[in-house]
């Protein structure tokens, strides 16, 4: 049984989610990511033709796992979990080498392109640990992201999980993340970009 | 997924992780440890007549990890933080870690292993080479294990992969090893004839070795194929791929299965033209091996 007071979880609810991409800005400007990567997108995919079409969304971030590959495979401990179920990166440790881009299963790492560490979402920890929520959280429109903490059986996210179905992406990995969909398609999930060959 | 019912419009890719000089680290990891076996055969393993390839071995296997960590340091972000903080701060859980002290280790017992011999000090090469045997298959296995730990990509996350990488690092430094004694024999020494018993004896080895490396590649593609869907989609994309040319042509039919002819057929095999060039296919092949598995291995997208 789990003692932790605090385990932060979030869940994503896509069908309030209108694909307006506030999350992805939100982030860049809270976070300062650096032109060309993202910390958190939308994926959108298109489906069906002319008079029975819909387009999916598929908000994206760090899954926060529960068990965290990157962390085992850093060699140089700069990923690390906290208490509280959050991944974080160590900025002055990390060297680059990208082992943890590698395999992590939900590809939500990147290289900086000026500092050459490895970044990733860390649900905004620092506005978390002063008592405020993530920065995509506060500025979703329509209300579809939730942030709250796992343990506790009255807050928002919990409560909304014990109403609904919720799914996780690529649960066979094992990592058990922590990023909960209310009505996920499978469909806009399984819609990947195609393969092309570079010679690098 | 059907492209003609699902589009997809907008998603973010970051980029391909680990490309080039991760290959070419791994290769030249790969020969340095088939070089060092070849150097101990005579000393470890007691075949005598390997004795006057010994030196040119330990040489070869030296130089090749002095190129290889370049490769490492190249692809790192911070190339001098990295050596500092892989030993300040360790993670024991990543083969990474071990890596960082088998690649300071391995060339230290290399040079004294190479020291002794030249002395001609048998009893010290003796207890140097096995002592290297070990410390050489780690310092190439370790580079499995790391792949074989990116549990995300499906071509990567099998048990088999440090078998797999040690066999093909003796596949590749066994036919270094005929090319480069070939060479020196002919061209550098003074008698200007190449030893057809040395030469011939290790494209026997070589040729077994690439049995055995066949084989592995067999079940791990053939496991693939039928595995999950990624697993899937991994096995079409070099067999029925865009990797196909150089996984199926440059890697096991040039780099593999006509080498392996040539050093079994002892016709071929006595003329040592066919030889060397079928050695340097070896070379070559073993080098896409590399990149196929490293590069191939993580085109495919996750999300």
């Amino acid at each position: 049984m789990d003692e932790r007071k605090v385990r932060w979880g979030f869940l994503i609810d896509l069908r309030k989610c209108i694909g307006c991409q506030t999350c992805e800005v939100t982030c860049k400007m809270e976070n300062g990511v650096h032109l060309g990567v993202w910390r958190s997108w939308v994926k959108k995919v298109e489906k069906g033709a002319y008079p029975r079409t819909t387009r999916g969304f598929l908000p994206l971030l760090c899954n926060n796992c529960e068990k965290p590959i990157c962390v085992t495979v850093c060699p140089v401990n700069a990923n690390q979990q906290r208490p509280d179920g959050i991944v974080t990166f160590n900025p002055h440790r990390c060297v680059g080498c990208r082992y943890c881009m590698a395999s992590c299963p939900y590809e939500v790492r990147y290289l900086h392109p000026l500092k050459r560490i490895v970044e990733k979402c860390n649900w905004c920890h620092h506005r978390i640990d002063a008592g405020l929520r993530p920065a995509c959280v506060e500025a979703c429109p329509t209300g579809a992201r939730v942030f709250g903490n796992l343990m506790d059986p009255d807050s928002e996210i919990r409560r909304l999980m014990a109403q609904h179905h919720v799914s996780v992406l690529q649960p066979e990995m094992g990592t058990q993340p922590q990023v909960y969909y209310i009505d996920y398609d499978e469909e806009v999930f399984a819609t990947k970009r195609p393969f092309r060959w570079k010679w690098r | 997924m059907d492209a003609g019912v699902t589009k997809l419009l907008y998603d973010v890719h970051h980029q391909t992780t680990f490309a080039w000089l991760i290959s070419i680290y791994f290769y030249f990891t790969g020969l340095s440890a088939g070089s060092f076996v070849v150097s101990t055969m005579s000393y470890g393993f007691g075949m005598k007549m390997y004795k006057p390839i010994s030196r040119i071995a330990v040489i070869t296997a030296t130089m090749c990890l002095m190129i290889a960590p370049i490769a490492l340091l190249m692809q790192v972000g911070w190339p001098i933080r990295s050596i500092w903080n892989h030993f300040a701060y360790l993670n024991f859980h990543s083969p990474m870690t071990y890596g960082a002290f088998l690649l300071v280790g391995y060339p230290v017992v290399c040079i004294f292993y190479a020291l002794y011999m030249f002395r001609d000090n048998a009893r010290m090469t003796k207890l140097l080479g096995s002592i290297g045997i070990p410390t050489a298959i780690a310092t190439h296995g370790y580079t499995g294990f790391i792949l074989a730990f990116g549990k995300a990509r499906a071509y990567w996350n099998t048990a088999l992969m440090p078998t797999l990488f040690l066999v093909s690092a003796i596949v590749s430094g066994l036919a270094l090893m005929v090319l480069i004694v070939m060479i020196i024999f002919r061209f550098i020494k003074q008698e200007r004839r190449v030893p057809a018993d040395i030469v011939e004896g290790l494209a026997k080895i070589l040729a077994w070795a690439i049995v055995v490396d066949l084989f592995l590649t067999f079940c791990d593609i053939a496991v693939l194929s039928i595995s999950h869907e990624g697993a899937q989609e991994m096995a079409w994309l070099v067999l029925g791929g865009g990797f196909t040319p150089l996984f199926v042509g440059v890697e096991n039919l040039i780099g593999k299965v006509l080498p392996m002819i040539v050093c079994f057929v002892p016709a071929l095999r006595r003329n040592h033209l066919a030889l060397a060039i079928a050695c340097a296919l070896v070379v070559i092949g073993i080098f896409f091996m590399r990149y196929v598995t490293v590069f191939g291995g993580q085109v495919l997208p996750l999300m």
